[in-house]
This record gives structure tokens, sequence and C-alpha cells, in this order.
């Protein structure tokens, strides 16, 4: 382990955590952002171009022209659609691997744990079959044949899942999405070298990557991962680092695709395996979550509690779940798996294991996840993760954080789960908001990130302004990690609440933030968000709703954030996306969207005077709906 | 006399200045590495409490605090150039030159501990310094003082 490393960590709303970290003797993420802390103007500006051996060319009064001709307009959006690109096509690759995963189980008789989400797609696809099998077959190969259209033919699925009026919305932009993956394979095309240099047009290629993404690679995985491992119910669970029990064999599960884990998960529950655990002296085996795909575990957790404890933090608490030493095995299947995450693993010996080739860590084993090899695949990585803990666990110090967290995180919210819960009808929500109760909702998402003030810090602090102003935050996402260690998706956080969103908390029982899960649940948001909609008959951008990234980290938030603004939404991010160079860009995103989709960006890295802007955002909308 | 003008308005914070002057000072033979911690910059850029760039570089003063702590006489003001030149053969390594500069632009090495990482102004190179030449937003540039 490195010996040089600073000693000011950077801080968390975790408080907790932030002094776990302090005290640490191994360096993490936190140990890195002092040193990182002075960054270059160009490259925040989104004004450095490194697309041919001129370059890198930047942008001055003196040179405002890059050796080819290329504008600050150029060079931003070109970076901006390059950007946008990969991350649709990290979510396009999940839902890629998701949907063939089904196709596959379907192919095999495999278990089904959502018949009532398979009834759901079917309904809404027109599909019909013999038996369960054959119409989960037919979903997944509808949905295939769309991602693998070329980009000159529209995606048939996209007018099944977009609310009506956005559907007419994009139809006059021409914004359609043509198949998902051409969509990012021509996105990748046209901002490269001496090619595009139409600022809007490629601002407009974002918006179209947005829809793919947003209704493919989000709201779909979501359904059809449903289909496979069950849907989200309702249930208070444990969150925090707390949920590590070192009497068990421990695997730290990271990335997004749930259903590549299916079997090991089924596996671990199983008596001859659990014995293969007590012969090494341990009680048996845990999943600890962790990242987006330890949310979706802790969202469909009722189905398997024997197995799964309970999330333990977002993506920078990876490598302090690890520092406890009580982690045996890190299972990757895609992002957000930092690199920080090796040395430690090297240190105490934990053994780094990928099932995706696309997110290989270097000292990792790459058991490629392939469908007709599961159960041999499983059986190799529970021998290789037993290995580890007998090798290790006598051997590492244990540093265990057992109070941090808590036991009473609200989980297992989804769009059907929530309906449900209101009795089966948005109209109690909606009378909420008409009646001023609910002043309006906020859908806080995306990731965590070491800037806005610290890990968690803005995302928590405007999160507590906003509840405070009576709306109801929605989460999706690290966020969400960050929100539930904080306590915010606990019951009591309806202390916190403004006075009226605080008396319906108590009634029903509920904390004023609700937590969907995974990044991948911003797709269930929109669910609710159009539910809602169309039982008021208004479009999406006329709700009394914004949607906010405080701490956006990565290219796939970018994706969700085109996704977001092609909804019409109001997006929030407390930092700007690389585009500020440029002047058109800004125009785009900050004004002129406003009169092509309704949405626009806004960006404000203070919580309270962010809180105070998507307030007066919900109060404008309130009134044009005539709600007092 | 030249100096060095700092205009912190104009800094992006590129580091440019830093990798121009690691590269100047490469010891022979090493290959260049910006992750090799034998390469040194002289200068380097800091952030304020308001988030304003702080180019730090040394100012060759009119009255150097490090050279009037020098006991070796290590460090001495150069009375044809008014350059503050270091030389290392007759340092006597008590860094009370890093203790009294008033900017904290002066540092030990960071491998050794037994030198004094100071700039010359690129005087070997008898052109301007190269931090100045690889500035592309101009906000160190050479001008004669009196």
């Amino acid at each position: 382990m490195t010996e040089r490393f600073s000693c000011t960590a950077c801080c968390s709303a975790d408080k907790p955590l932030e002094k776990f970290i302090s005290n640490l003797s191994m360096e993490t993420s936190f140990h890195r952002v002092e040193s990182q802390e002075v960054k270059c103007e160009f490259g925040l500006e989104g004004v450095c171009c490194r697309l041919c051996a001129n370059g890198p060319c930047r942008i001055t009064p003196d040179s405002p022209l890059g050796v080819c001709g290329a504008n600050a307009d150029v060079m931003v959006t070109r970076n901006f659609l390059r950007a946008v690109s990969a991350g649709s096509g990290c979510y396009i690759h999940i839902v890629e691997n998701t949907v063939r995963n089904l196709k596959n189980t379907a192919l095999a008789k495999g278990t089904l744990k959502g018949l009532n989400a398979l009834e759901r797609l079917c309904n809404v696809f027109d599909i019909s079959g013999g038996d369960v099998y054959e119409k989960a077959a037919n979903v997944a190969d509808a949905v295939l044949a769309d991602l693998y259209k070329p980009d000159f033919e529209k995606m048939e699925l996209t007018k099944k899942l977009a609310y009506e009026p956005r559907l007419k919305r994009w139809e006059e932009l021409g914004i359609l999405p043509g198949g998902a993956k051409s969509e990012v394979f021509s996105g990748t095309v046209k901002s490269s070298t001496n090619l595009n240099s139409d600022p809007v047009d490629m601002l407009l290629h974002c918006l179209r990557l947005g829809i793919s993404t947003g209704l493919y690679g989000l709201l779909l995985t979501n359904l059809l991962n449903d289909i496979m491992l069950g849907e989200p119910e309702i249930r208070i669970a444990p969150v925090g680092l707390r949920v590590i029990d070192p009497d068990y064999i421990n695997i730290m599960i990271t990335g997004h695709q749930h259903s590549m884990i299916a079997t090991l998960q089924d596996r671990l529950a199983d008596d001859d395996v659990i014995q293969k655990a007590k012969a090494v002296g341990a009680k048996g085996f845990k999943l600890v979550g962790c990242t987006c795909v330890g949310q979706d575990l802790q969202l469909r957790g009722a189905h398997y509690t024997n197995v799964f404890d309970g999330h333990g933090g977002n993506n920078f608490t990876s490598e302090i779940i690890l520092a406890t030493g009580a982690i045996d095995a890190v299972l990757t299947d895609f992002n957000c798996t930092l690199p920080g995450i090796e040395p430690i693993c090297d240190n105490l010996k934990i053994k780094q294991i990928c099932i995706d080739s696309i997110s290989k860590k270097a000292n990792a084993e790459l058991v490629d996840f392939s469908f007709d090899a599961r159960t041999a695949t499983t059986e190799c990585i529970l021998d290789e993760v037993v290995v580890a803990y007998t090798a290790r666990r006598d051997n590492v110090p244990l540093n265990l954080l057992p109070d941090h967290g808590n036991d009473t995180t609200l989980t297992g919210i989804s769009e059907v789960s929530l309906k449900a819960f209101l009795g089966d009808t948005w109209q109690p929500l909606i009378e909420l908001i008409a009646g001023g109760q609910i002043k309006g909702l906020a859908a806080v998402v995306g990731c965590s990130n070491l800037t806005g003030g610290g890990h968690d810090v803005l995302t928590v602090e405007m999160t507590k302004e906003l509840i405070a102003r009576d709306i109801l935050v929605l989460s999706a996402g690290c966020s969400s990690g960050g929100l539930e260690n904080c306590g915010l998706m606990s019951p009591e956080a309806a202390e916190l609440a403004g006075p009226k969103l605080k008396a319906i908390c108590q009634q029903l029982g509920i904390p004023p933030v609700l937590n969907f899960g995974p990044c991948l649940a911003i797709g269930r948001l929109e669910m609710v968000a159009t539910e809602i909609a169309a039982a008021l008959g208004v479009d999406l951008p006329q709700l009394p709703l914004v949607l906010s990234a405080p701490q956006w980290l990565e290219e796939q938030a970018l994706a969700d954030g085109a996704f977001g603004l092609a909804l019409g939404l109001p997006l929030h991010l407390g930092v700007p996306p690389f585009v500020t160079g440029s002047p058109i860009a800004v125009q785009v995103l900050c004004e002129d969207m406003k009169s092509l989709t309704g949405g626009h960006v806004l960006i404000n890295g203070d919580a309270t005077e962010s809180a105070v802007l998507l307030e007066d955002i919900i109060l404008q909308k309130r009134e044009a709906l005539g709600l007092a | 006399m030249r100096r060095i003008i700092i205009d912190a308005d104009k800094c992006k914070a590129c580091k440019n200045c830093s990798v121009a002057c690691m590269r100047a000072h490469a010891p022979e033979g090493v290959t260049f590495s910006l992750s090799d911690p034998q390469f040194e910059s002289r200068n380097t850029i800091l952030q304020d409490g308001e988030k304003q760039y702080k180019p730090l570089f040394c100012r060759h003063c009119a009255k150097p605090s490090c050279a009037n702590a020098c006991v070796s006489g290590a460090l001495a003001k150069d009375p044809n150039t008014g350059h503050v030149l270091y030389n290392p053969d007759i340092c006597a390594k008590c860094f009370m030159c890093v203790m009294n500069c008033p900017f904290g632009v002066l540092k030990p090495d960071r491998l050794t501990n037994t030198y004094v990482v100071k700039c010359d102004f690129c005087a070997a190179d008898g052109s301007e310094p190269n931090c100045v030449a690889n500035c592309p937003s101009k906000a160190i540039y050479v001008k004669e003082v009196e």
C-alpha cells in the first residue's frame, strides 16, 4: 500500500463514515481529492480538443479557433455528444444483457419470479403467447429487435412506451431514436474528427440518445429484471456498514446487471452451499450491497432476505466497505467499480472477480458470464470465494463500523408498489399535491461525487431543504445510497420535513424521501410521473415536478440527464457538464430547450439556493395548473 | 532585470507551466514521466477560498528572504541579472530558505530531502523561462523591471 497519502480526507454528509475514513490507514478516493483539487479550466469548460494530431487545441482570447477551425461551440458540443454516447452505450449494454438473460431464461423454462411484470409488458407491447415462457421470449425478442435496428429505422416499442404528448413532441422535433446501439454508434461517429460541426444538431442527437437510454436502458431494464428476479415489495431494511456480518463469508457486489448474479444469489441459499461455508468456519454466505446493483438487490430484497443483509453504500463507499476487512470477495458485473478498490483488495487479500469482460479490473479474475455455463461458473465463483475466505480471515484485521447506517430504511418502492400502497390509484397523491399538502415532487437522482462540498453533501443538504419546503423527494441512483445512510429514507426523517409533509409522512409511516433504488430506476420515476400526468390529462413539463442530479459523476448520468431534458423536465446539476465554454451550448441547454422539449438545465452548487430555485419552478408550475 | 510577472486572473490551471518546468529540469538520461517523483516543478498553482487560481512562482525578490536566511551562501542574488540562484554543492540543507520564503514557493526535494527545488529562470537556456513559453493563456510573462 502506498505510504504517501493525504491526511486531509474529503468530507462526507455521512459524518460517522467521514470519521471512519479519516482514521483509515489506507488511501481511498477521499484522500486523493486534495491532490487533484486544482482543475484545468480548459477541461472544466469543455474547450480542450484532442481529436486530432494537431491538438490538444484550447480556446483562449488569442486563439479562438482550433487549428482545424473548430470554435468553442464545436469543441464543447462534440465533447458533450461523445460523453452522452458513451453513457448511453453503458445503459444499452446493460439492457442488452438483461434482455438476453430473459430470453435464455424463457427458453430454458427457468424461474420467472415477476409474472405481473411480464403481464404488464405484454399488455403494453400487445404481445401474447401460449404460456409465460413463450410470452417472455416474445417480449425479449421485441426488445432485442429494436436494440439492433440500424439508426435509420425507428425503434418500434418507443411508441408503446412513451407518453403520448411526449411522443408527439419528439416526432415534431425529429428526435425519435433509431436502433439504440446504432444511435450510440452514430453519436460516436458524428463527434469524430472533422465531421459534424453543427452544435445544435449534436445537442439534438443527445436528446435522441436520451430517449433510447431512458426508455430502453433505464425503464425496460427495471421491468425485464422484475420479470426474472421478482417485483419490489415495500419493506423496512438495514443500510450502511452495519449490514456487514463478519461471521459470514461476504461477497460485495458492484455493478448494474442484477440478472447476471441471479444464479449465484439463488445458490447461496441452498443447503449444500451453506454447508460449504460451515466447513470452513463461517455461518454461510452473504451478499453485501454496494453501488446500483446493491440498490437493485435491496429493492427486490423481499425475495431473498436469507442471503442479502442490506445495502452498504454508494459508489464512493465501496473502498470503505472493503477497508473493513470483512469482505472476502468483490463480484463485479459493471460500473461503478473504482480502480481505487484494487490496491485495497491486494492489501487485504480480497478476491476480485469480474463476470463481464466490459468491466474487467486489472487484478481480477475474469469469469465471463454465459447463460449456458451459469451453473458451472457459479460453482467456480463459490469455490474461489471459499479459498479466499480461508486464506485471509485469520490474517486480516477487522475494522468494522457496526453502528453505521440504520435499520429503518424504507425500500422496495416502485411505480407498482407505491401505487398499491396508495390503494392502487395515484388519486391520494394527486389530491395531496392539488391541496398543497405536498407542494410538488423532486426527483433527486444520479451519482455521488466528491465535489460539491464533498461526498453526498449537496445531495443530502439540498434534499433536507426540499423536504423542509413540503416537497416530496423521490430518489434513484447512488444519491439513494447517501440519502439512506444519512437517515433521510427512514420514517423518523419526517421530523425534518415541513409541517404539511411531516403530517402526511407521520400519518402514513413513510419517510419524506422515497427510495426507488438504482439509477436504472430513474425509468421507474418516469413511469410514476407519466401515470400522474395521464391521470391529470397534462403533459410532463406541466407537472409540479423537478429533476435534479446534484452530484452527477459520470457519462451515464449525462445520458440520464438527456432523458430528463427530452421529457421536458427542469434539470438541476450541482456542477456544469463541461459545456460552459460554449455560448451556444449554454443557450440551448439552459434557455432554448424550454421551447424545444419544455425542459432546461439549471446549475447551482449551493444547497439552499438550489432548493429555492427548484421550489420557485414548482410554484410556477402549480400556478399554471391553477393550483393555489 | 527580467522577472516573471503573474496575471492570476488569466490562469486556467492547465498546469502546462508545471509540466514545462519538470521537463526543463529533468535529470539527464532519465525518461520523462509525469508520475515519476524525481521530476519536480519549481512552480505550482493553488486555489484560494474563493476558488480563484493562485499561480506560485519564485519572485526572485529584490530583498530575497531566502538568500538572507541562507547560512552557507548557497542562495545568492546575481548582481547582473537580479536572479536568486542556488548552488546545491555548498547547501547545508538547513532549509531556512524554505522557512523564510514569504510565498511558500521553495521546498526540499521530494525524494531525498537533501536540496532545495528552486527556480533558476531557465538561465541555462538563454531565452525566456520554459513555464512562460508554455503558458497558453499568457497568465505569466517576462517583463524588464528596475
